[in-house]
């Protein structure tokens, strides 16, 4: 009996995956636990261990295929022996996986059904368009009777929503919350439409049909991704980029955070003398001690857990039906740039570690988030980011509200400055902006203003003498 | 007018029945000259004499089958139990001669079997029954569990009143407590059988119950709304056979999450037949399990610490609601 490998669920609300690469080829032993396959999701990239130790007689889904959470993605023989096993001889590499079996026919282009239309994806995706979403709705276990009516009644993908109940299960509340929500979002999607229609000028090939459900001649307005954009052309002099995934993944992020809080940013400036000082002073021999560097970086979020805990608000979240959850927990999400993108990887209780804990922490998973091994866990629980833009020079950033945080805070780069001190005199000292971008839902200018004081009183109470431990 | 108690209330719908209807009389163990167990019949023999209050022998069987026989000539007997547990010695009469009767025959059986149920009142395996499900499965019996006095004596007219055999199960734990005393109308009124009554309102969930749980369950309602901002709604169903399935569906519908609380034992009980009809009727209403609190599958113990641990009681109410809510 050949044991299914399916495509893992990589977060609650994640509902497809794809296969990035496989490490394995077909005829292929491999132990329990043994990474099979890289998996990519809009929210993290995981390795995919093998369930059960065996051979991999079967490939079902070549690389970058993408395919709903739960879909079979492989075959592993648990009592195949050696012997009686296919060839290993010209065994096909990832991208010769077989698609002949009837399995795979229905494997759906992902590209597809999430993702904008990146370009007329063949005619062949059409026929198998019924499927996909019942697969999805099958997969989506948890979800109350009532809220799977209301789902149908109301034509919606219920993977689309992200349930609140207990084990993130789909209830009344979450539909009606996403039935609130979306008739707010919906003149929006209905003027874009609009404008697209009207806008003939384009030589928009012909629009492929629309997926061959057989109700033709439906008038009810469908949900949004119905109504697919034109296709881009490339005109003389440009060039069409396709995003990545995750490229697609914080478009979506950023307009949704944009559309979500009325941002306001303020700015503190800050004096980091004394801690630059120690830094350039300590900062190798740290290095050297400890394994990992220290930089402005756990200064800031020790001083960000001190204005949190006289600002509590300030990691909080403001909710779908207008209540303010204030976080207990300080878990501090750290931007970090990869060559992929942006990730915010979180470390947990932050508040909870000592200066060098921090950089112990930041060294760690900015080391995971390049070298992506991000864990689900990593990627989850973050009540309020600290960004870091300042490594790359710039003096003021007025960032973007990772949701659903009440706030972001970013530092920007210490320089030297000439400053007026004490007694009018003027000094040479290392400044630093930081600017917070705050959701004026939650709090108003003054309370952002004292959040912002409190981290400057901290940064700025550090003598020559730091103790980091 | 003065407070009565779940008890007085009792009292006086058979007094008042007895004084209205000559054909209304009541039988049983000790309910003469002692006045009843419980003393719900005290003064009785001395109002209306020894013919229409009858002390019989110790046979349950005796005392309904007199009653069934009596009530095929005409009359409108209403037999005692002492404890309700002693209604198993009367099973027979009741299951193959009351409820089937009319079925039979053609003959109209305008009975009451009532007596004390329940427990709490750290009276071990044979005086706390709460025997309702043994009827409630046989067609051709009503089945009324009064909460208040208000209705305790409501339902009790309207039991005497009706053409069908009625158990009427009184609570003992509800008959003197204070907190049940209420002024009841002076003139005459009836509860009818058949309907249930919301005793308190709410969006979130729906409690069905009825008797003593009522009261458990409407403090747990009150614990909700505290502490946990939820308004749970309390359905008393009063009357079991037959149930108000309008006033069950029209909440549960509003409400979609539904807890069943009573003091029964868990299988085959009340709940499983409100579950059932839920789960046909409403399925696609529902937005969370039907959830059942009632007493384990065990005989009723007499520790007090075990009576404590077997009863349904406010805190596994809010057990149960919590998770039902959280679902």
């Amino acid at each position: 009996m050949a044991t299914p490998v399916k495509m893992p669920r990589l977060g609650e609300s994640v509902a497809e995956g794809t296969v990035a690469n496989w490490l394995k080829k077909e005829g292929d032993w491999v132990e329990r636990d043994e990474s099979l396959a890289e998996i990519i999701t809009d929210k993290i990239n995981a390795e995919l261990p093998s369930p059960v130790a065996g051979r991999l007689t079967k490939i079902l889904v070549k690389a970058d295929e993408t395919v709903p959470v739960g879909v079979d993605i492989a075959l592993i023989e648990e009592n195949a022996d050696v012997t009686a096993s296919p060839p290993a001889e010209a065994a096909p590499g990832p991208d010769a996986a077989p698609v002949e079996t009837p399995n795979q026919a229905t494997i759906p282009v992902i590209e597809q059904r999430t993702v904008a239309p990146a370009g007329g994806n063949g005619a062949s995706a059409v026929p198998q368009q019924a499927r996909p979403e019942r697969i999805g709705e099958e997969e989506r276990q948890r979800i109350s009777p009532l809220a799977r009516r209301l789902a149908r009644e109301h034509d919606i993908d219920l993977n689309a929503i992200a349930g609140t109940g207990i084990g993130g299960r789909v209830r009344r509340d979450d539909i009606l919350a996403y039935i609130a929500a979306r008739s707010q979002r919906e003149p929006v999607t209905a003027a874009a439409a609009v404008t697209q229609a009207a806008a003939p000028a384009r030589p928009a090939p012909p629009t492929p049909p629309p997926p061959a459900v057989p109700s033709a001649p439906s008038m009810k307005p469908e949900p949004a991704p119905a109504a697919p954009p034109a296709p881009t052309v490339a005109g003389e002099d440009e060039e069409v980029v396709t995003p990545s995934r995750m490229r697609l993944a914080i478009a979506e992020h950023m307009v949704r955070s944009k559309r979500t809080s009325p941002h306001a940013t303020t700015v503190v400036e800050v004096d980091m003398t004394n801690i630059a000082k120690w830094l350039e002073k300590h900062k190798d021999e740290f290095k050297k001690r400890e394994g990992y560097g220290i930089s402005f970086v756990p200064f800031v979020m020790k001083a960000v857990c001190e204005g949190i805990r006289q600002v509590p608000l300030m990691n909080s979240s403001w909710t779908e039906d207008n209540k303010i959850i204030i976080k207990k927990r300080i878990n501090l999400g750290i931007a970090v740039a990869t060559d992929l993108g942006l990730v915010v990887p979180t470390i947990h209780d932050a508040d909870q570690y000592t200066i060098a804990g921090l950089a112990k922490q930041v060294a760690a998973v900015a080391q995971r988030a390049r070298a992506n091994k991000l864990t689900i866990q990593d990627m989850q629980g973050s009540t309020f980011v600290v960004n870091n833009p300042g490594t790359f020079g710039t003096i003021i950033s007025v960032p973007i509200i990772n949701q659903p945080h009440a706030g972001i805070l970013s530092m920007d780069a210490v320089v030297k400055r000439p400053v007026v001190i004490e007694d009018d005199a003027i000094a040479v000292r290392s400044m630093m902006y930081l600017c917070l971008s705050f959701d004026h839902r939650i709090l108003d200018g003054a309370g952002a203003a004292s959040f912002l004081q409190a981290v400057r009183t901290k940064l700025q109470s550090y003598g020559r003498e730091i103790d980091v431990y | 007018m003065s407070e009565v108690t779940y008890l007085e209330a009792i009292s006086q719908a058979i007094r008042e029945e007895m004084r209205r209807d000559e054909a209304v009389f009541l039988l049983g163990e000790d309910v003469g000259t002692y006045g009843g167990a419980f003393k719900v019949s005290a003064g009785f023999l001395e109002e209306f004499g020894p013919e229409r209050v009858i002390d019989t022998p110790m046979s349950e069987a005796a005392i309904i089958g007199s009653a069934v026989g009596a009530a095929l000539m005409g009359m409108r007997p209403i037999a005692e139990m002492q404890f309700i547990d002693f209604i198993a010695s009367g099973f027979d009469q009741i299951i193959n001669m009351a409820s089937k009767m009319y079925w039979r025959s053609g003959m109209p059986v305008p009975m009451v079997v009532r007596g004390p149920s329940g427990g709490g009142t750290k009276g071990g395996p044979f005086h706390s029954a709460s025997p309702e499900a043994w009827f409630f499965h046989t067609p051709g019996i009503k089945v009324v569990v009064p909460a208040t006095a208000y209705d305790a004596k409501g339902l009790l007219k309207a039991a005497i009143r009706d053409n069908n055999p009625v158990l009427y199960l009184e609570h003992k734990l509800l008959y003197r407590m204070p907190e049940l005393r209420e002024e009841l109308p002076a003139e005459d009124y009836v509860v009818p059988i058949g309907k249930a009554v919301v005793r308190r309102e709410g969006q979130d969930m729906t409690i069905l119950t009825y008797g003593a749980m009522v009261h458990q369950s409407l403090k747990a309602a009150q614990t909700l709304e505290e502490e946990d901002d939820l308004e749970v709604e309390v359905l008393d169903l009063r009357s079991l056979a037959p149930l108000d399935r309008e006033a069950i569906l029209e909440s549960v519908k509003r409400t979609n999450k539904v807890l069943i609380v009573h003091e029964d034992t868990l299988t085959g009980g009340i709940g499983a037949e409100l579950a059932a009809i839920l789960s046909e009727d409403l399925f696609e209403y529902l937005d969370g399990p039907i959830t059942r609190v009632a007493a384990p599958d065990a005989p009723f113990p007499y520790a007090p610490p075990l009576e404590a641990a077997y009863l349904p009681d406010e805190e596994k109410i809010l057990t149960a609601a919590r998770k039902l809510a959280a679902y």
